[in-house]
């Protein structure tokens, strides 16, 4: 990742605009049409969006409506008339619903990992990783559909739960109704972005040194101190990066709790969405929303910045 | 090469399930997409090719998959080109500055989906921009730009600096060096990263659906949309291919950046 | 990496403190007025201001609507392929359709300027009286449309838009409750049902997703009007949808077939157009029509400001208003039909069907959907708070 803003100490120069303009033509050509694009579709939106999160309630065909902080305060502040803590309730099951898929691809992903990493025979390696996180690449809206029809009420799920039953004569094994509940969201959630986290810990356990641990199980420790004292801190910073990779990418997510959850489960995304192209169609708090998920990704990023280890990053 | 044996530790297992778990789903599908069943029951009714029949005779979705091509090819040909010199750029100069272009040509991996299209829809609309199919394209290229770099950044970090050297001191000018002797150590990562562009682009959902007009209908909204309204098995179908379409360029893709950074070796 | 040479290094300059300043300080002028300017745009996209004589947009060379292609933005049922073709081959225009789910998020992409290719929308009554507003359709041109006066009487002068200005009624039917009747024995007959059985029924129940219809039929069931305008009836309202939530497996206004059939959802409130052809296929199902009284819209064919091609617009409207194509419409679509001439000509398993054409007792019990000006916003909260808890 880049480094912090530096400005290039550089040697100054004084002579006249056609030799400054014959130095910049390379960097320009390199970098301005790039530049240029990023600067229209990325950065200005966001600064409009900004800008029009400062106006409360900003409806598309409004044409004056006064700077105010009144989306903001509707949002935040229970002290306004106008504050309705359903949105705090949206962004808190979002982060919910992110942190338990982080916690299940964590405590999966793992041992996958590890496994991939240090067990499986060496030639295998790479192959078995591009294998595990080759479906991250394919469409999520249709793996989301697949478990849809896999965790309906007569889905595939409890076809296959019946059929276990039918094994033990006089018990019913209990059938699961998970679709359009949250426990669909954390499967949908945790299936989609469990490559992340194996991908990224794989990269760091890979450079682990395997003769630390066989000296530490050398020095008399159990496994489980291995695992714990030297496994553990060695690949930490791997472990950040994933999570907060996971926690970040699952925040944000639409499919998973549009087509898996129910009437119960709309996630910041999802009431985005509907501020801007849904029935509300108020485009000052969308906006505000907005910004105040990306706040918390930056915050997110600015912890995996810090404490993350890079290369897992960049890898990912 | 050793075999690969049947793990007998707990994570071999595992891991072997998880596997199970991963694929699962995409197997699903695929088995469902020959049930000879007008409704999706879990009652197997028989192998049927009709849903692929009935797949191809479907023009909305030969429309939308037209869309999503044009789209996917345009902006990733153009931010293939804008990307890689991008890179190269950042790579090569120091200006006031730098940290910043970096962190923004960084941005579009980082910030979701959700909030990039939210601000392309409003910045299009106050600009009086009619949504359109090039509207679409212009707000995938934001993307593609990104990983293309990002990709492209990072094999530049391991090239041999001497190659390029050589060739001004045998009298190139820098556009020639660049030309000859860098695009052709970077063409790996280059297409590598288009290839990834180019999924991410055909799957994209988010951007699409705030940035799409004037009569444009990408696949995934058109999925999306189908899915939402009541669905015949023959998106199962269609399921199937479009994953194994993507899973074979991502496979391709992964094999050309591991073949690129093992050429250095 | 390529090592920096000299030779590329530009050799770069240091801004002075009071240039960057000023660089910074127009920066922020230009962005701030390019942003102030950003705001009009956005309003005047979303409610054009309202010109003097829409004449619409003429085809290059007068031909009058013999070409082109017609982009057609209309809900999931209103359309088929043989309607479709059936036009291609009249006119010779090629007609490309495109599917939205409620009449709001129409809105809403309209407004974000995603509409600019349509040149038919078919909003329902009280969004029509909303967009006129908005100054968003354009007034019809009488001379241009043939086949008005086969309309019934009703819907002559209709309330949401008089004298039919902007609009031509399309289709009007009802909401009610879908069941399948091998999972439900005792057939529900009115909205109190869902709450009587609710625990019984846990997850398998859905409401549409739309705020009007479903808010309303909560109003409905505790005996006030679909359009109340007193935040306290809303309130309430709220709160006995609120009750009934847990019980719910989802708000879904289309797609619920598959589960209706499979067993999975039990009853769900649908429109009686995608109830009948439910029906149609598997008559394991019912509809009902609650007796305290329910919602009957009208969807219409509007063209809207921005429509680029309005004489294939007009040749779909005159298309719609025959009666042999209305007559297809409620046999093969299950639209109920406004129009006269095709409702005479309809077999009488048709017209006697009470789901399609509800008798008059039950009809005048219902209410249509009509704009609620500064209560949308009540609505609006409550909705949020309930999908969003």
């Amino acid at each position: 990742m880049s480094a912090s803003l530096s400005k290039g100490r550089l040697r100054g120069l004084a002579t006249g605009w056609g030799y400054h303009l014959s130095r910049l033509t390379g960097p320009l050509a390199l970098l301005g049409p790039a530049g240029l694009w990023l600067l229209l579709f990325l950065v200005l939106p966001t600064l409009l969006i900004l800008d029009i999160s400062l106006v409360p309630g900003l409806r598309p065909e409004d044409v004056d409506s006064a700077y105010g902080l009144g989306n903001y305060s509707k949002l935040f502040n229970p002290f306004d008339p106008a504050f309705d803590p359903v949105y705090l309730q949206v962004i808190w099951r979002s982060v919910y619903y992110a942190t338990v898929s982080t916690l299940a691809c964590l405590v999966l992903g793992f041992p996958v990992a590890y496994w991939l990493a240090i067990m499986a025979p060496r030639r295998w390696r790479n192959f078995l990783v591009v294998a595990f996180v080759l479906p991250l690449w394919t469409s999520s809206l249709l793996r989301s559909y697949a478990w849809m029809s896999i965790l309906r009420p007569t889905g595939l799920l409890n076809s296959f739960i019946a059929w276990l039953s039918s094994f033990i004569p006089g018990v019913e094994l209990p059938t699961q109704s998970w679709l359009y509940t949250s426990t669909a969201v954390f499967v949908g959630l945790t299936y989609n972005f469990l490559p992340y986290m194996v991908l990224i810990l794989y990269a760091s356990l890979e450079k682990l040194d395997i003769s630390l641990l066989e000296a530490a199980a050398d020095l008399g420790a159990t496994p489980r101190q291995v695992f714990w004292k030297v496994t553990v801190p060695q690949t930490l910073p791997g472990i950040a990066a994933g999570c907060l990779l996971v926690f970040i990418t699952s925040m944000g997510d639409f499919v998973v709790p549009t087509l898996l959850g129910g009437a119960s489960s709309m996630t910041i995304s999802r009431l985005i969405y509907n501020q801007f192209l849904g029935i509300t169609r108020n485009w000052g708090l969308g906006s505000a929303l907005s910004m105040v998920l990306i706040m918390a990704v930056s915050l997110a990023i600015a912890l995996l910045l810090k404490y993350g280890d890079r290369d897992s990053v960049k890898e990912a | 090469m050793p075999k690969l044996s049947f793990p007998n530790t707990w994570q071999g297992w595992l891991t072997i399930a998880l596997f199970g778990f991963m694929y699962g789903p995409i197997v699903v599908l695929g088995i469902y997409s020959f049930n000879d069943s007008r409704r999706y029951t879990s009652v197997w009714q028989g192998f049927s090719l009709r849903w692929y029949e009935s797949l191809f005779q479907d023009a909305r979705i030969f429309r939308a998959l037209q869309d999503t091509l044009f789209v996917a090819i345009v902006a990733v040909a153009i931010s293939s080109v804008s990307g890689t010199l991008m890179a190269i750029g950042l790579c090569k100069y120091y200006f006031p500055g730098k940290g910043v272009y970096r962190g923004v040509s960084y941005l579009p991996l980082i910030i979701p989906d959700i909030s990039i299209a939210v601000a392309t829809l409003v910045f299009l609309a106050s600009m009086a921009i009619p949504l359109s199919i090039w509207t679409i394209i212009a707000a995938h290229m934001v993307f593609c730009l990104a990983y293309i770099a990002v990709i492209v950044s990072s094999r530049l970090g391991s090239l041999d600096p001497n190659l390029e050297e050589a060739a001004l001191d045998l009298g190139a000018t820098p556009t020639q060096a660049l030309i000859k002797v860098l695009l052709p150590q970077l063409m790996p990562a280059i297409v590598a990263g288009c290839l990834l562009a180019f999924v991410l682009s055909v799957d994209d959902l988010l951007i699409s659906s705030f940035t799409a007009g004037g009569g444009a209908n990408p696949l995934p909204l058109e999925i999306f949309s189908r899915i939402r309204n009541g669905v015949k098995p023959d998106m199962n179908a269609l399921s199937v291919l479009l994953i194994l379409a993507s899973g074979m360029i991502a496979a391709l893709a992964e094999y050309l950046r591991y073949k690129g950074s093992t050429m250095e070796r | 990496m390529p090592r920096q040479r000299a030779l590329y290094l530009p050799r770069a300059y240091r801004l002075g403190p009071t240039r960057r300043r000023f660089l910074q300080g127009s920066a922020a002028a230009i962005a701030g007025v390019t942003l102030a300017n950003c705001r009009q745009n956005i309003a005047q996209q979303a409610a054009p201001e309202a010109e003097a004589e829409s004449t619409g947009s003429t085809t290059e060379g007068g031909n009058g609507g013999g070409s082109g292609v017609l982009h057609v933005y209309t809900w999931a049922d209103y359309t088929n392929d043989e309607m479709v073709n059936a036009f291609t081959e009249k006119t010779g225009i090629e007609v490309i359709v495109d599917i939205y789910d409620s009449n709001e998020t129409m809105l809403a992409k309209m407004q974000a300027g995603g509409g600019d290719a349509y040149s038919i929308i078919y909003p329902s009554d009280y969004m029509v009286q909303q967009m006129i507003e908005l100054n968003m359709l354009t007034k019809l041109e009488p001379a241009r449309i043939s086949g008005l006066d086969n309309i019934f009487d009703k819907w002559q002068d209709p309330v949401y838009d008089p004298g039919n200005t902007f609009s031509v009624p399309f289709a009007w039917g009802t909401t009610g409750l879908l069941y399948n009747t091998d999972v439900i024995s005792d057939a529900p007959e009115d909205w109190d049902y869902l709450w009587d059985n609710s625990s019984a029924l846990s997850k398998q129940m859905t409401l549409l997703d739309d705020v009007r219809e479903t808010m309303g039929m909560v109003l409905k069931s505790l005996g006030y009007s679909y359009n109340s305008t007193d935040p306290a009836e809303i309130e309430e309202a709220y709160e006995r949808l609120v009750e009934i939530k847990p019980d719910l497996a989802s708000f879904m206004s289309f797609g619920f077939e598959d589960g209706l059939l499979s067993g999975d959802l039990a009853v769900v409130m649908a429109y009686s157009v995608d109830a009948l052809s439910s029906i149609a296929e598997d008559d394991r199902l019912n509809y009902v029509i609650p007796s305290s009284g329910s919602s009957v819209w009208t969807d219409t064919l509007v063209i809207p400001t921005t429509a680029p091609n309005a004489d294939a617009a007009y040749e779909w409207i005159n298309f719609n208003l025959d009666p042999a194509i209305a007559q297809l419409n409620t046999e093969t679509l299950f639209n109920a039909t406004p129009n006269k001439v095709a409702y005479e000509n309809l077999s009488a398993e048709f017209k006697n069907d009470e789901k399609l054409f509800p008798p008059e007792e039950l009809l005048a019990k219902c209410e249509g959907i009509a704009p609620v000006g500064d209560a949308a916003s009540v609505y609006d909260e409550f909705w949020t708070r309930v999908t969003s808890a």
